[in-house]
């Protein structure tokens, strides 16, 4: 695990002296902060929603603007990890170590959730900013934030495996891209659908799963389903790998 | 130290590489030598582990390294061709990354590191980003880090293309001082390269081995045909009369002469049993009243055998014209072998 550390650490660091990452942040926050800014505005026009009720509920899921950033920055972020050391052959140098394919794809994984969290964490301004015009109950947002992790660490994880199946950074960025907006869209289903399916559809919707997180509800059921399906796929990505020795 | 029995990868129908075998014995240099496209980049990506074989056997420093992949990597630093690097990273940086990779102890790294610089000699460059490095400082931070860990096997895929020809002397030098210290296995389609750095040659040409030897031997054991040429003044009719009535050892020393007028000079070539012909030449050419301003033989150099050995079904001309051609044999068509 000590080479998964390694590859871990270098994956950071190589995306930290890059531009990119700091454009990324930016972008981020700019989504963010419009997302927090248009749901703020929302709540001032209307002051008493009630309840425990308040505009971080609705910036974790109640809008679009939330989701929208997900499917963009998420394949942006997962791109590189596996289709550029193949597209500039450091692939070669890393799979001819002595460094084991699930080393290397969880390596990589973990640095990539790092950056998730990376991406996350100046919003909890947000949550200060919330709590000084009224009450901000922390459980609710560190079951908001719980929520956050567990859709990332989903979605990444099917950035990972599409970065170990294309050939290069641009294939890998619009497989991911077009899976997301696929589930994503599946999950929408369910406000169209009846009976059974719906039913389906709400259990993989990760808009159902943010709206409970986002209330204080920590449905175990969601977070079987993230963890259980980032496992998954994390698990096809070390198979693809293995898989490419024999045929590439 | 490294052992390969009848590895062979197939793509489909296609063959790359067809049934090659050989060992490469504790502290030897090696050359694998092979026009573009003949198999040698696979070869060395399957006994590295990168590419599974469709059959055959690999084993490094005694271990299996099909059933034990990871321990096997343990006993060789490797250098893909054209050395893929993570240029945004510093030299230092890299290397860190490197080691760490390779299991180098975390007390141990720093010193390793160093030691490696200082044997690829690119000290100089340790804090520089690797993208502003030249071609053949990249090349040492590739060495560098096939040398990270001390291992005792060295596999290096072309390990002076694309330099110029003072980085290429420079790192056959490095190479050449491994000698005795580590076992070297390089490919290479430079044929100078493996004649001043390898103490044994394997040829493989279209996947299949097609000699084996040090380059010596190979080049006196088919050496059946020794060739004059020559650069004289006047015309190829006066040369050719003046041959022709020429013997050495009983035979006339004119049959398979070529002739070529090249201006007001007349170049020639011709077969002769041995070197001592040439003194024979140079008198029945005098005694004709014929001036020779160039008068030599012609070593059968390894470029030759290599040619001969290489290029079967055209069998009209063994023996490659152009002796004071560049080292790179056949410079286009890099891509031909790159099938990952």
């Amino acid at each position: 695990m000590r080479a998964g550390w390694a590859i871990c650490k270098r994956e950071l660091r190589s995306f930290f002296v890059s531009p990119v990452a700091y454009a990324l942040l930016v972008a981020w926050l700019l989504c963010c902060g419009g997302n927090y800014g248009f749901v703020a505005s929302i709540y001032s026009s209307q002051p008493a929603t009630g309840g425990s009720d308040n505009p971080l509920t609705m910036f974790f899921g109640g809008t679009l603007l939330f989701f929208l950033p997900l499917l963009v920055f998420i394949p942006i972020m997962t791109m590189r990890l596996l289709a550029q050391e193949r597209a500039e052959g450091t692939l070669e140098t890393l799979l001819t170590s002595p460094v084991s394919e699930r080393s290397v794809v969880l390596g990589k994984y973990g640095a990539a959730l790092i950056f998730w969290a990376a991406l996350w964490a100046p919003t909890l301004i947000y949550v200060w900013i919330t709590s000084r015009f009224g009450d901000v109950d922390l459980g609710v947002v560190a079951s908001s934030y719980i929520g956050v992790m567990a859709v990332g660490a989903f979605y990444l994880a099917i950035g990972v495996l599409m970065s170990a199946l294309a050939p290069n950074q641009i294939v890998a960025a619009t497989l991911t891209f077009l899976v997301l907006v696929l589930l994503f869209g599946l999950g929408i289903f369910q406000f169209m659908a009846f009976d059974l399916t719906r039913d389906v559809f709400s259990y993989i919707s990760i808009w159902t799963h943010m709206q409970d997180f986002a209330k204080g509800v920590v449905d175990t059921r969601a977070l079987v389903f993230d963890v259980t399906a980032a496992a998954l796929m994390i698990f096809l990505a070390i198979r693809t790998l293995e898989w490419r020795r024999l045929t590439s | 130290m490294l052992s390969v029995r009848s590895l062979t990868k197939r793509y489909g129908a296609q063959v790359v590489v067809d049934g090659v075998d050989f060992e490469v014995a504790e502290g030897e240099i090696v050359g694998f030598l092979g026009p573009n496209g003949a198999g040698k980049s696979t070869t060395l990506k399957m006994i590295t582990g990168f590419l599974a074989p469709t059959a055959g056997a690999v084993r490094v420093g005694g271990i299996d390294a099909l059933r034990h992949p990871q321990k096997a990597r343990r006993c060789f630093g490797y250098m893909p061709e054209g050395v893929p690097l993570h240029t945004e990273l510093r030299v230092h940086e890299y290397l860190r990354f490197r080691a760490e990779l390779k299991g180098v102890p975390s007390r141990k790294i720093g010193d390793a590191i160093e030691r490696s610089l200082d044997q690829a000699s690119v000290a100089d460059a340790e804090s520089r980003i690797i993208r502003q490095l030249s071609k053949g400082y990249r090349q040492r931070v590739g060495l560098a880090d096939a040398l990270l860990g001390d291992p005792p096997l060295l596999i290096l895929d072309e390990p002076s293309s694309g330099l110029d020809p003072n980085q290429i002397r420079y790192v056959r030098e490095l190479i050449r001082d491994f000698a005795g210290k580590k076992t070297v296995f390089l490919s290479t389609h430079i044929l100078p390269e493996v004649e001043a750095t390898c103490d044994r040659v394997v040829i493989i040409n279209k996947g299949k081995k097609v000699g084996e030897g040090d380059p010596r031997s190979l080049r006196s054991e088919r050496t059946e045909a020794f060739f004059v040429r020559f650069v004289g003044v006047g015309t190829p009719e006066a040369y050719r009369d003046a041959l022709e009535g020429a013997s050495y050892r009983d035979a006339g020393i004119g049959r398979e002469l070529e002739l070529e007028v090249d201006g007001d000079r007349v170049r020639g070539r011709l077969q002769v049993p041995d070197e001592d012909a040439i003194d024979v030449l140079f008198r029945a050419v005098a005694a004709a009243g014929l001036t020779l301003r160039e008068l030599g033989s012609e070593a059968r150099s390894l470029e030759s055998l290599f040619t001969e050995l290489t290029t079967e079904e055209s069998k009209g001309s063994p023996v490659d014209d152009d002796e004071d051609d560049d080292e790179d044999l056949d410079e286009d068509d890099d891509e031909a072998e790159d099938h990952s």
